[in-house]
């Protein structure tokens, strides 16, 4: 695994590890589609 | 509180502003109006309670900007329940334009008492006579121009569900609107005693606070302080209030033993059933309604319970037999043609290996995985839409009352538990239609056992590998275990976490109604698309995740070395007694924490074959493909057709022998990993596992504290493993399915 790999496995995951971080915590459990939710 | 903002569409050169507050009783029919004005998509539900807070659509008219405000349902402005307070706090604090007022004209009297305190705000109002059509065929006679004399409003009748009389309901609110001082209406008189005490009080308030006109309407300010009304009182702020109170309605208060509130009720429902009286003509002859000839079987003590199982039943059936030929199909076609395709366009951008494999063994096999249950998924949320818009719904919570009063909460509390079955989230929020903090904590704590959406693939995958021939019948069983568990745990709870008395339900039973085709997509979608928005976005994250931790440390040859691999082993041990006790079936109930689905996503990764086969023969083309893709499709919409009037079962589902040419069918595999008894043990395991992390962060947002989310972590980690047990090991005792 050269230089140019590692550094787009560490973009991934950590696009990844953002993606989890906005949809899971940062919106409190907002649920996308659930109108009835708060 | 916020309001949610559900609908707006681009503004142009608008002229004006026009602010509308949509108020009625629970189940008049505001959400099904303002879907119908906006052309927006607000949550509707033939059952009292769907709309839990505000809600805003926006839409543009003839160089206006309109806002619809879409109130909870109540039944008065009175501070007792968290709807009403939601309604009264935007009237009276944010004061709209122009207030619609939506009467359910079958129940007029009723709902004349919220017109009549609607009256009292002075906003100009527009009072819309919904559900007319249903009034004319009952025979009702309404005389519109005496109402509108009455109650010095325009009345416009109106059937929201049609879009009849919505024109003319917009017009008269855009008028009201911009005329206010000639749209007020008229203050109804509750009688000498109250108007004059009403008028004592508000001349000594102004008198000491002249500021507080600015802010409350002076007549209803009034009357909430003759009431005693708590919240009016702190906000107004004005030492000695009491005292002012008790020396204005001195009178009062000794004629009514100091109870003005009861006073003050019974004086506004002499006015709406007054006006009820003069302005409603009722046919003579009373014919027994289709609904109560339905209600008498369906709300009947000893085949109300045995029917709603059925009707549950009907519903898994129909679900797995409409659903399960597309299902496969997207199986076949992502595991197949969609895996071929993109390895080869990531070829041609020249991807290194291990992104290939990202792409195809991470992404499109975790996600794809779960996106192959997308069909059972919106058939499923299809027949709740129906069960909810039939009105059948609110009789499933009427039917569950005594069962719910066993473990201390009324039917009420079912209403949340019924919507956990689509998703658990929605659901714990729409515990704050509780007005006891009590029965909100409890019914909280056990809407993770009503199974939800997104363990509908994990059931799915398993119930396809193993009971094929009964899968309605076995889906149906997992959900009645998490009802059954519920009133348990409930009865539990009651004798050590929540010692108390059960209220009283009272609970209005909407009309059944056949919903139309149109609303039923609408909100099919609305439920459906939250799965769509989920894979999109953390079940692709947690796909990319697992699929880096599967091949940490770098190079690692197999799976089960792995960093995953590891920690799968070091639990696995934990599920052995289970009959699920391995490395594989660890890993993806751990990964299945953040999101009931994940699991099979995960599985879908963690059984790619280490080594791949190069198929025989050369690759079909892209044309080929495609043809077979449509062909593919059109088979599978005859076999649902075929399944739907077949008693036989699913014929789809067993007829899976065959793989796909990319990689075995994740089902294929489950059949030879897992026993069917195993696979009853692994889905009562996810059933009832701990919620997932953002029924987590609902829990702590809905009631501001940890406390009860980690209550539901350990009881229900603790249920599940030992019902796991119970039927692993009962079922190898008694030789069933091992």
């Amino acid at each position: 695994m050269g230089f140019v790999d590692i550094v787009l496995a560490g973009l991934i995951v950590g696009g990844a590890v953002y993606l989890l971080y906005r949809s899971l915590w940062k919106k409190k459990g907002y649920c996308h589609g659930c109108d009835s939710s708060g | 509180m916020k309001t949610q903002m559900a609908a707006v569409r681009p503004l142009v050169a608008v002229e004006r502003s026009v602010r509308i507050a949509v108020a009625g009783n629970p189940n008049s029919g505001k959400s099904t109006l303002i879907n119908s004005l906006a052309g927006s998509r607000l949550h509707v539900g033939n059952w009292p309670g769907v709309t839990v807070e505000k809600k805003e659509a926006a839409f543009e008219r003839r160089g206006e900007r309109i806002a619809l405000v879409d109130l909870p349902g109540t039944y008065s402005l009175s501070p007792y329940t968290e709807e009403e307070v939601i309604a009264r706090d935007y009237l009276v604090q944010e004061r709209p334009d122009v207030i619609i007022n939506v009467v359910d004209v079958t129940n007029l009297e009723r709902n004349l008492y919220l017109t009549v305190q609607l009256l009292e705000l002075e906003i100009p109002i527009v009072v819309a006579l919904n559900i007319f059509d249903e009034a004319e065929k009952k025979g009702y006679r309404i005389d519109v121009p005496a109402m509108e004399q009455a109650l010095g409003v325009r009345i416009v009748p109106t059937v929201a569900t049609k879009g009849t009389g919505l024109d003319a309901l917009l017009e008269a609110a855009t008028e009201a609107a911009g005329n206010p001082s000639r749209h007020r209406p008229r203050r109804l008189h509750y009688g000498g005693d109250i108007e004059a005490a009403a008028e004592a009080l508000m001349a000594e308030v102004l008198r000491r606070s002249p500021g507080l006109a600015e802010k409350y309407p002076e007549r209803w300010m009034a009357f909430k302080l003759l009431e005693g009304d708590r919240c009016v009182i702190e906000a107004a702020g004005l030492p000695g209030i009491e005292t002012m109170t008790a020396r204005a309605a001195g009178h009062l208060h000794s004629a009514h033993d100091g109870d003005i509130e009861s006073l003050m009720a019974d004086a506004r429902y002499a006015r709406a059933a007054g006006l009820a009286r003069e302005i409603l003509t009722k046919p003579d002859i009373r014919k027994i309604e289709l609904t109560e000839k339905i209600d008498r079987i369906a709300l009947n003590r000893f085949l109300g319970i045995p029917l709603f199982l059925a009707a549950m039943w009907l519903v898994f059936k129909l679900t797995f037999d409409v659903s399960a030929p597309f299902a496969d199909w997207l199986d076949a076609v992502t595991a197949g043609p969609f895996t071929r395709w993109t390895r080869v366009l990531v070829g041609l951008v020249r991807g290194p290996d291990w992104l290939i494999s990202l792409v195809t063994d991470g992404v499109i096999a975790g996600v794809g995985s779960v996106l192959v249950f997308v069909p059972v998924i919106f058939a499923m949320m299809f027949f709740i839409t129906f069960l909810e818009g039939s009105g059948y719904m609110a009789r499933a919570a009427f039917v569950m009352d005594r069962a719910m009063h066993s473990m201390g909460l009324h039917g009420k509390s079912f209403i949340p538990m019924l919507l956990g079955f689509g998703c658990n989230v929605p659901a714990i929020y729409a515990t704050r239609t509780l007005e006891n903090p009590r029965d909100k904590a409890l019914t909280a704590l056990l809407i993770p056992l009503m199974s939800c959406g997104a363990r509908l693939p994990v059931y799915v995958l398993f119930v396809g590998a193993f009971f094929s021939a009964h899968s309605g019948t076995v889906l149906w069983s997992l959900y009645v275990m998490g009802i059954v568990l519920a009133v348990l745990m409930g009865i539990l709870f009651k004798r050590t976490l929540f010692r108390g008395e059960s209220p009283m339900f009272i609970m209005e039973l909407p009309p059944y109604r056949m919903p139309s085709g149109r609303s039923l997509m609408i909100h099919t979608w609305e439920k459906g698309k939250h799965f769509l928005l989920k894979a999109g976005t953390y079940i692709l994250a947690v796909s990319v995740l697992v699929w880096f931790l599967l091949n940490l440390p770098w190079g690692v040859e197999h799976k089960k070395d792995s960093y995953m691999g590891t920690v799968g082993q070091a639990v696995a041990p934990v599920f052995k007694p289970l009959g699920f006790g391995t490395w594989e079936a660890a890993s993806s109930l751990i990964a299945g924490v953040i999101a009931k689905e994940i699991v099979v996503g995960t599985m879908g990764e963690i059984y790619v074959p280490e080594k791949k086969e190069t198929p025989a023969g050369p690759a079909p083309s892209l044309s080929a493909d495609l043809r077979e893709v449509g062909t593919s499709f059109v088979e599978a919409g005859q076999k649902a057709f075929t399944n739907v009037f077949s008693t036989a079962g699913i014929a789809s589902i067993s007829e899976k022998g065959e793989s796909p040419p990319e990689r075995e069918s994740l089902r294929a595999v489950m059949a030879k990993t897992y026993t069917p008894l195993s696979a009853y043990a692994f889905m009562t395991f996810v059933l009832l596992y701990m919620p997932c992390i953002v029924a987590a962060a609902a829990f702590k947002h809905e009631f501001g504290t940890w406390k009860w989310f980690g209550v539901a972590f350990v009881y229900q980690t603790i249920l599940a493993w030992g019902m796991a047990f119970i039927i692993y090991q009962g079922g190898k005792f008694f030789g069933i399915g091992g």
